[in-house]
Parts: structure tokens; sequence; C-alpha cells
């Protein structure tokens, strides 16, 4: 047997909800694998049933098997590179993997730093993983899964928060494991760059099963996710329009990595304008930034106020975040009892028990105000989360990624309420996004954060 | 020093202190933990800090028993303010010398505490700046709705516990992953011995302060 | 009977998160227990700011008894976040540590009186209590609580238990119902057994 051989696999977490079903395929040793799909579709719970994890912690296998040949180890990086480390320093971790596995002290320092240098990350020993980057720690993972002699190295949306040369790097060394050590890579992804050179077979899971494409196919999907073009059209803002944000001298950093150095820019009042840029160059943090969650140097200036000197308080009700995890914003149980907290801190009655009525049935979330927050799809909480901070009225939204994830239906769900309500309002909305199906009549201005900097493009269509 | 032997000592010593009232041994205390900090080359600025924390309620509680109760006894309002820097000095002789990594190595090898235990609080207390931070975001994302998320507020809590499961989860299927299973033998990339110097240094200072601590004032 | 079968490891980074969690939560009060403390001191009453705050600083036990109704539950609960506090916060060094030892065997005496087997009002009013006598025992060393008159002790024993029933009662009440209602701890599976 040379291939990991999954048959009718069917696993649900709850006993009424199935997660994956009728799973039939084959993981052939020493290849490549790229399995693509939304978030939420199953790709995590694949992988963790393959480690072992699932359903050790939680839900169960209801039918069918899997296998996986004789000998062959199966090793895993995780999503969150903040939480799967038990210790503070690599050589700690490193040295602890190593302990559970029984190995013969005298032969860690040999294996860790072989390990380190095949990630090149020799000079990271003795650093405290809290200060390391999200690509460094990334690389620390691998190395812990190649100390371990892992033959099968199964990785779950590795590269969500990390920069795009750490993600090169990183895809590169997987690739040295394949051809030189005949190791089995499957990395769940949905961001589908820089794969097309590298990967053997691409698999898509979709509607709680797998698709297996044929290498064509396969080589297909990638090359059409390169050519694709942002179908949005934006304008460069014109001189004297009124000014909702100005960046003075700013300067974002993380640990010691500088983010964003920025001598001056204006976002524009009452409109709409979206930021890209690769993953892990900061946009995220620069919300944060100007949400007043994270220190910065230089100024920011909201209605030509230095938002230091505003109080917090007052900020908060002026600029929202919606945080890219819809559950941060949620403070109770129940859809109900959320909506009623919103409502409780109105401005205006713009939203009424009328007008809040017609957006849940718009957003297809009327029938399910007595259930709890946690238990929604990503994509009802997602909306429900942009209903409640629209509720309270603020004169800023700043949306991080609010599309992520979300099927086409949802997307123009959402894009119609908000214009709705900045049609009311003039809102001021400033948004990140990787995705911008449905946004070409919705966006006005286009910032593209690149080499620490916020540049306005213009698209013309 | 064996750390759990060097934690053993400390433990007993403030324990013991708790329940006397010998000013001289205090200032001994106090005075040998000095020397050891300085020995160890410890910043004065790091010493200076944590000299300050005892500061109010010392001062207060010392106050209170030389003027406020009927005893008005000074030389106990006096024990109990030397007793708070020596609890003090005490624990930052080994928090500020030895590594929460140390303990746990040495509390798994030599007291044969289960691991899980160890391992299982340093993998939680690696992601305390970040509880810290969440707990910062949770309070400003409720500012954002117009509440206000005090540290009376059930929802806040709630909230915290929501993470902690989260969170816990995480890392225990990272531990998991990582060849980590519970109740099982490992081996020690460091060996941490248990020496006679061990012994003696820990039952001589405390065959020491007993004479000190019962029969001077 | 071996008490260490009854945790798993998520088990017990879960009860060290919570202790973490809450004194992410409770640094917001340092202020208030100093500030208290200065203003008590010119009338003698400087030990009741000791007592005032004693709920919040105790309530991870309470709650954590309650919520995951183990035996050595509201011990770890205390003690976990103790040493945390230890290497991570306030340096109050070792006796830290032993009050988080007293402050946990204080508030799991409550659950241990009741068998590990009644988790309603009674048993957490139980442990609020039994967590105000052991604490209010151990400050009458460690405070010097026992040079006060009777009356004065009278009045922090008070004050405490009102301070622990708010944080350890009313509010682990509180959140333990959001907790049910959200059925997340049930998902979290295992734990509540």
């Amino acid at each position: 047997m040379s291939s990991i051989d999954i048959q009718n696999l069917n696993f649900n977490y709850q006993p009424n909800s199935t997660t994956l079903s009728d799973v039939n395929v084959q993981f052939e040793i020493g290849q490549f694998y790229l399995l693509v799909g939304p978030s939420g579709s199953g790709k995590s719970t694949l992988l963790k049933i393959l480690t072992g994890l699932l359903p050790e912690f939680g839900g169960e296998i209801a039918n069918g098997t899997f296998s996986i040949p004789n000998q062959l180890k199966v090793g895993l990086v995780f999503q969150n590179p903040n939480h799967q480390f038990t210790l503070d320093t690599p050589r700690h971790e490193l040295e602890f993997v190593l302990e559970n596995l029984r190995v013969d002290p005298e032969l860690m320092p040999a294996k860790i730093n072989s390990a380190l240098a095949f990630c090149e990350i020799e000079s990271l020993i003795d650093r405290q993983l809290n200060t390391l980057s999200g690509g460094e720690k990334q690389k620390v993972a691998l190395a812990i899964v190649i100390a371990m002699e892992r033959d099968i190295i199964l990785l779950d949306e590795p590269f969500a928060s990390i920069d795009p040369q750490s993600r090169a790097e990183l895809i590169a060394k997987l690739v040295t494991l394949r051809d030189q050590q005949q190791k089995t890579i499957i990395i769940a992804d949905h961001d589908l760059l820089g794969y097309k050179q590298v990967v053997d077979h691409v698999y898509t899971i979709h509607n709680q099963t797998i698709q297996t494409l044929s290498r064509e196919d396969g080589l297909q999907l990638l090359t059409d996710f390169e050519k694709q073009v942002p179908a949005i059209t934006s304008t460069l803002p014109i001189a004297n329009l009124e000014v909702a944000f100005n960046f003075d001298e700013l300067q974002i950093q993380i640990q010691q990595h500088a983010l964003l150095s920025q001598s001056s820019l204006q976002i524009p009042s009452g409109k709409v304008t979206l930021i890209t840029g690769e993953n892990g160059i900061g946009k995220s943090t620069l919300f944060l930034s100007m949400a007043k969650l994270m220190k910065f140097s230089g100024e920011i200036q909201m209605n030509q106020t230095n938002i230091q000197k505003i109080k917090a308080k007052k900020y908060a009700r002026e600029v929202a975040l919606i945080f890219q995890d819809s559950e941060n914003q949620f403070l109770t149980v129940t859809m109900r009892e959320e909506i009623e907290l919103s409502k409780q801190h109105r401005k205006s009655d713009y939203f009424n028990d009328a007008m809040i009525t017609s957006c849940l049935t718009q957003l297809n979330l009327n029938e399910l105000l007595d259930q709890v927050v946690y238990t929604l799809s990503e994509g009802q909480k997602k909306k429900l989360q942009i209903l409640l901070m629209l509720i309270v009225e603020p004169e800023v939204l700043l949306l991080d990624e609010p599309l992520k994830g979300l099927d086409i239906d949802s997307i123009h769900q959402i894009v119609t309420i908000l214009n709705a309500y900045r049609a009311e309002h003039q809102q001021t909305i400033v948004m990140i996004s990787h995705q911008f199906s449905g946004l070409n009549q919705f966006v006005d201005y286009h910032l593209n954060f690149a080499n620490q900097k916020l540049t306005y493009v213009e698209t013309v269509s | 020093m064996n750390p759990s032997f060097k934690l053993i000592l400390i433990i007993l010593i403030s324990f013991e202190i708790s329940f006397t009232r010998s000013l001289t041994a205090n200032c001994v205390l106090i005075a040998v933990c000095l020397i050891y900090l300085m020995i160890h080359k410890i910043k004065l600025k790091t010493l200076g800090i944590v000299l300050l924390i005892p500061v109010i309620p010392a001062v207060a509680l010392s106050i209170t028993i030389a003027f406020f109760t009927p005893a008005q006894d000074y030389h106990f309002a006096l024990v109990l303010f030397s007793r708070m820097f020596a609890y003090v000095l005490l624990g930052t002789s080994f928090t500020l010398i030895n590594s929460p990594i140390e303990l746990a190595r040495s509390l798994e090898q030599n007291l044969h505490l289960p691991s899980k235990f160890a391992y299982g609080s340093l993998a939680a207390f690696g992601v305390l700046p970040k509880m810290k931070s969440t707990i910062l975001t949770l309070q400003k994302a409720a500012l954002m709705r117009g509440i206000t998320l005090s540290y009376w507020s059930p929802k806040l809590y709630f909230k915290a516990l929501l993470i902690a499961m989260n969170w816990s989860d995480e890392l225990a299927q990272a531990m998991l992953s990582h060849g980590y299973v519970e109740d099982t033998t490992r081996t020690y990339a460091a060996t941490i011995p248990i020496k006679s110097t061990d012994w003696a240094y820990m039952i001589v200072p405390i065959l020491i302060i007993q004479p000190l601590l019962f029969l001077l004032p | 009977m071996n008490l260490s079968n009854h945790y798993h490891v998520r088990d017990i980074i879960f009860i060290t998160l919570i202790g973490i969690a809450f004194g992410a939560i409770f640094i917001s009060t340092n202020f208030i227990y100093n500030f208290l403390t200065v203003v008590l001191t010119p009338v003698g009453l400087a030990p009741m700011a000791n007592d005032i705050n004693m709920g919040i600083w105790v309530m991870a036990g309470p709650l954590t008894g309650f919520i995951l109704r183990k035996p050595g539950a509201g011990f770890l609960g205390e003690f976990l976040a103790a040493v945390g506090e230890m290497f991570f916060g306030g340096q109050w060094g070792a006796s830290t540590l032993i009050s988080g030892a007293i402050q946990g065997i204080a508030s799991e005496l409550g659950f241990t009186l009741t068998g590990y087997k009644v988790y309603n009002w009674f048993s957490l009013c139980l442990s609020c209590l039994t967590t105000t006598i052991v604490t209010f025992a151990w400050d009458m060393f460690k405070n010097g609580y026992a040079e006060f008159h009777f009356g004065m002790l009278i009045l922090l024993f008070v004050v405490r238990f009102i301070s622990i029933f708010f944080f350890g009662g009313i509010l682990t009440k509180m959140i333990a119902a959001l907790l049910d209602r959200s059925h997340m701890l049930a998902k979290f599976g295992g734990s509540n057994v």
C-alpha cells in the first residue's frame, strides 16, 4: 500500500449536522497535494482526522474508514501560528517534542540543529516565540515536524497571516522535502497563488465532500486564479474632498518588524475606500491602530482632531471596527439579545423595529432570532455582526475582510444594506478585502498596501 | 541549587515568618536575599521596582497596627512592615533567577509531578501577553456598541471563558500533535540532578533561621 | 482515587487560562486597592481595602469549581492563577503561592462539604463562606488581624464575606448562567461530567 486511503468517510461534530459526507479519496505517498475550499468547508476537519486529533477532541466518525500506510507518521502545521507551541523558545519547544518521542538526550542537539538548519532559522533558536513574526513561527512549526521525522506533512491554511516572502520560502522547503525525502505534503488553502509550479494534484472540497481534479483541470484552476484581475473600477480621489482621516508621519510596527511608514495620506469622508495588499503586510494592524487598539508613532487625525486627544468612549462610538473574527463583536448569547443590546445605544431612530426586521429578512436571519450566536454559520455570524454595528450608527466603519468565505448571495445582501444605510447617513467606510466580486458599484477609491506604503490606485474597467 | 528544593525552602520560610514575630529574622532574611540578588547581578532598577510594590500596603498595615489597635504594638507593626519586604524578596530570589521551564522540569523529574500539570500550565502562560490584549479588544468591541465592560460585568467574564475554552482546545491539540501523550514516560533533554549540596542548601538555612525566629525579637 | 486522573491536559490549560484571563481583568482594579488603602489608613481601616477586594482575587476558585464540577477544580483554579502571578504578575513573591494555595483550599472546601454532588446556590454560597472563613483565619496571622479589637474583626469579616459573595457567588452564578445558555461548555466536551 502506498497511499493514504479514505473510504466513505462521514464526520460530524454534532449528532445532526454533517461536516464531511462520503469522502472517497486517495493521497499517494511522495506527492504534493493542494486541498482547496472556502473557510468552514471541512478542510481542517479532514486534516485533523488524519492526524488523529479528531474525534479525540470532539465529533465522531459516523461512517467509513481511513488508512495510512504502515509505519508512516503524520505531522500537522496549524493555521494559527500563535497557539501551537507549549514552551517559550524554539530550542525548548524542540526539546519538549523530542522528549515526548523519547529520543535519547544525546541525540537531541544534532536533530534540533539540523531541523533548524533545514528551515534556515538557526538564529532564532533562543528567541522568545512570542516576539517572532507569523512567518518565523510557521518556519519553527515546520522545523518541529521535520525534527519529529514525519513522513506525511499536513498544513492547515498555514499561510493565512504571513507575508508573501515567508510563504514562498516555506513552499520551496516543502518542495525540497518532497523531492529529496519523498515526504507527502497536503496543504489546505483558499489562496491559490504560487502553487502552479509545485503541486502534483489539486483536490477541491465542496458540499462536504472532496472532488479530485485531473492534473489538467487542477493546473487550469491555478492558472485561472493567477490571471484573475480585480474587477473593480476606482478613480483617484480628487483634491479638496472632505477628509475623514489624515495620517501624518504614521509609523506602525509589531515587535521589531516595521509594517507601515507613511508620511502623509488622506482618506475621504463619506466614501468607500478599499484597501488591498498581500497577507501579513499589516492591513489589520493598520485598522487596530485606527481604532486605537494598538500603539503607533506619528499622528492619525479624524476630522482634523488627533485621535489620541479624543476620549476612548467617544471615539469608539464614532469609529467602529468590524473584526475579522465575528465572535469578537458578540457579547451575549442569542441573536435577539445581541440586537436588543445594540438597540439600547442607537443614536437615532433610523433602525426602528420595522427597519431591523426588514434588514433581518433581507439577510435571511429573521428565522434565527433565538439561536445561540456562537452556533451560527460563519456567514450568518458575519451578517449579524455587520447589522449590529450598523444599528449603533458609527460615523466610520472599518471592515476587516467582511466578505471572506461568504457566498455571492450573502455578499449582495450585505452590500445592499450598507448602500442603503450609506445613502441616508453618508458614512465613511474603509474596507480590507481580498475579494472583489460584488463590490464593483460599491467601492469609490482603492488603496494598495505594499512596501510599507499605502498608495491610491486607479483602475479602469 | 535544585529549583524544587529552592522553592520548597522559600515557601517554608515564607510560611514560618507568617506565624512568627521576629523583626531580627525578617531583617536578616531581607539582607541575605539582597546579597543573593546582588551576587546574581540583578539590575538595580528591577530591584527598585520590586521593592516599591509592597510600600503602600506595608506602610498602611503597620500604621493601623501601631495606632489603631488596642495593644498599639510598635514592634509588631515593624514586624509586619519588614515581613512584606521579606515575602517579596524571597519570591524574587526565585522568580528573577529561575525560569518557569527550569522549575517545571525539576518538578517533573525530582518531585514526580505529572507532566501534564507542568506543561499544561506552561502552555497557558505562553499566551499570557495575548490574553491581555484580547481582554482589551473585548472591552473596546463593547465600547463601540456603547457598552462599558467593567470588572463586575458578567459578560466580560463570559467572553473571557469562551476564549479560554477555544485557546485551551487549540493548545491541547498542538501538544498532542507535538507528540505529547499524558501519563507516559518521556526522556529529558536536561537532567536536573539532586546533589547532596542541594540537601545542605535547603536544610542549613532552615536550621539557622529557627533560633533567629524563636529566640530573637 | 487519584485526583490527577480527573484532569486532562486541556482542562489544566483551560483552568490556567481562566486564571490568566481574570488576572488581566483585575489589573484595572489595582489602583482601586491602592486608593482605598491610602484613603482608609488615616481612619485606621487600612486592612479593609484588602477585604473589599478579596472577592475579586478569589473568584477564580468558586467559579472553576462551579462550572467544571470536579474534585480539585476550585483549588486548581485559584492555585494555578497564583503560580502565573508569581512568575509574570505582581511579584508578590512566595506569599502569592501560599495565599493561592490557601484560597484554593478554602473555595474547594465548600464543594467538598457537599460531596461534589450538589451544584446550586447552596453549594456556591457554602464555598463563598468557607473561602471567607479560611482566608480570614490566614490573615489573622499573615496580616496581623489578631491584633484588632473584636468590633473591627466583625466589620472586616462581614465586608470580606459581602465581597466574596458578590464576586464568587452572585457574579459567578450570572457567568455560569450565560455559559449554560450558550451550550458552549457541553460543546467543549467532557469537562462538565
